[in-house]
């Protein structure tokens, strides 16, 4: 459950944001997450809750951007979308690929309220 | 609370083998004791009946970064000090701890510490410093993985050699302990015959992250199903980069090539 561990990093990363802005309360975190980032979105979504408890992003939305993953042939060049690590590059058949994208775990954005607002 | 000398954490426990006390990592715990029984139907709209003023602010950070970071100052303590760190991966049970048993007895000549991650117990550390090797078990409780940090509080306390050669066993997982660099030179996932030879393809994230794999229990390959060309067909898949040892930790067949790589590592 190393989900857990990660929304208690998400909270921490959004909450220090939060806090350098003088926020009484974070609504909405942005996250980006690669389809081979080796993480559980709804594992994820349970875990945020949780995480969020007696904190600045009690009661938050977690907003996850889920990202393709993208490849690049060793061989060739070609660059190609995937959703496994097994992946071939559809030109020449190799396995010798590098994976540039999918692997990401960033936190994008947060919104947060303002002083003076109420957020019932 | 910590249950056995109800300090009132639930945090890491550091422990050197031999000593009567553990202690506390510094508030970088992973506890899962959250409620899990309540309703999740809730709805996202907010009535925003008062005036409100929200903003966005734009964050751009990763996730695991505060990780990463400590893995690159564990990453530079070990450059520093010529220590060639490896990190040892595996589902329960495939032969971690017997194989750094094995290993440690042929590697005397050398300088080397480990360091045991389980949730549980102190039984690996016990059968580690049975060798003679200094070892500390960290517990991580609820916690499914070592990160950085507790590789960081743990080899303060092993006070390791320059030129040596430190051995962490990391949690039996075979997901999570994948996304969490230690600061590492190289990652060891650790497979046994009699496991499926299917398993870098089931769990690919954590073959991904290796460089190198270890087949073990290959004495026990006559009594099981297991192709050790199509385990490695599957793992080269996932990554073709890594590199293969085969090998029996129990009757020493096939560790002459892995001392001899660990040997080529240590100059
Ligand atoms: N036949 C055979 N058995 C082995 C071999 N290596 C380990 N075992 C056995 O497998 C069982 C588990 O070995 P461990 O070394 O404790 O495995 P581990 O990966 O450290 O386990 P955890 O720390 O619980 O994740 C023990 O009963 C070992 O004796 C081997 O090469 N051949
Ligand atoms: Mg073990
Ligand atoms: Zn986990
Ligand atoms: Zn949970
Ligand atoms: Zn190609
Ligand atoms: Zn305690």
């Amino acid at each position: 459950m190393h989900e857990m561990s990660i929304a208690i990093n998400i909270v921490s990363i959004a909450r220090k944001e939060a806090e350098k802005e003088s926020a009484p309360s974070i609504s909405m975190i942005e996250l980006e997450v690669g389809k081979l980032a080796g993480v559980m979105v709804d594992s994820l979504q349970f875990c945020y809750e949780a995480a969020c408890k007696g904190t600045l992003a009690e009661g938050s939305e977690l907003q996850i951007i889920e990202l393709e993953g993208q490849a690049k042939c060793m061989q060739c060049g070609n660059v190609f979308t995937i959703d496994s690590f097994m992946a071939i590059c559809p030109k020449c058949d190799t396995y010798e690929i590098e994976i540039i994208q999918g692997k990401e775990l960033r936190l994008k954005a947060i919104s947060i309220n303002e002083e003076g607002s109420s957020h019932v | 609370m910590c249950d056995t000398c109800g300090c009132g954490s639930n945090s890491t426990t550091f422990t050197k083998h031999g000593e009567k006390e553990h202690h506390h990592g510094d508030g970088h715990h992973h506890d899962h004791d959250h409620d899990h029984g309540h309703n999740h139907d809730h709805s996202h709209e907010h009535d925003h009946s008062t005036h409100t003023h929200g903003r966005t602010i734009e964050v751009e950070q990763d996730v695991l970064g505060e990780n990463n970071l400590l893995a690159q100052r564990n990453r530079g303590y070990f450059e520093a000090k010529n220590i060639f760190a490896l990190n040892l991966v595996s589902s329960p049970g495939s032969g971690k701890t017997t194989l750094l048993e094995k290993t440690l007895v042929e590697l005397q000549d050398v300088p080397s510490a480990v360091i045991e991650g389980d949730q549980q117990t102190m039984n690996d550390a016990d059968r580690v410093a049975a060798t003679g090797v200094p070892v500390l078990q960290i517990n991580t409780g609820n916690g499914c993985h070592l990160d950085a940090n507790m590789i960081h509080t743990a080899y303060g306390e092993l006070e390791l050699k320059n030129d040596s050669v430190l051995f962490i066993e990391n949690v039996g997982n075979l997901v999570c302990p994948a996304l969490f660099d230690l600061g590492e030179n190289k990652r060891v996932v650790i497979i046994s015959v009699t496991e499926g030879e299917d398993k870098p393809a089931k769990y690919p994230t954590m073959f991904d992250a290796a460089d190198i794999c270890i087949i073990n229990k290959i004495d026990l390959l006559p009594y099981v199903e297991f192709d050790v060309a199509r385990c490695k067909e599957h793992a080269l898949k996932v990554n073709h980069q890594l590199e293969f040892f085969e090998l029996s930790a129990t009757t020493g067949e096939g560790m002459d090539t892995w001392l001899s790589w660990l040997r080529d590592n240590l100059k």
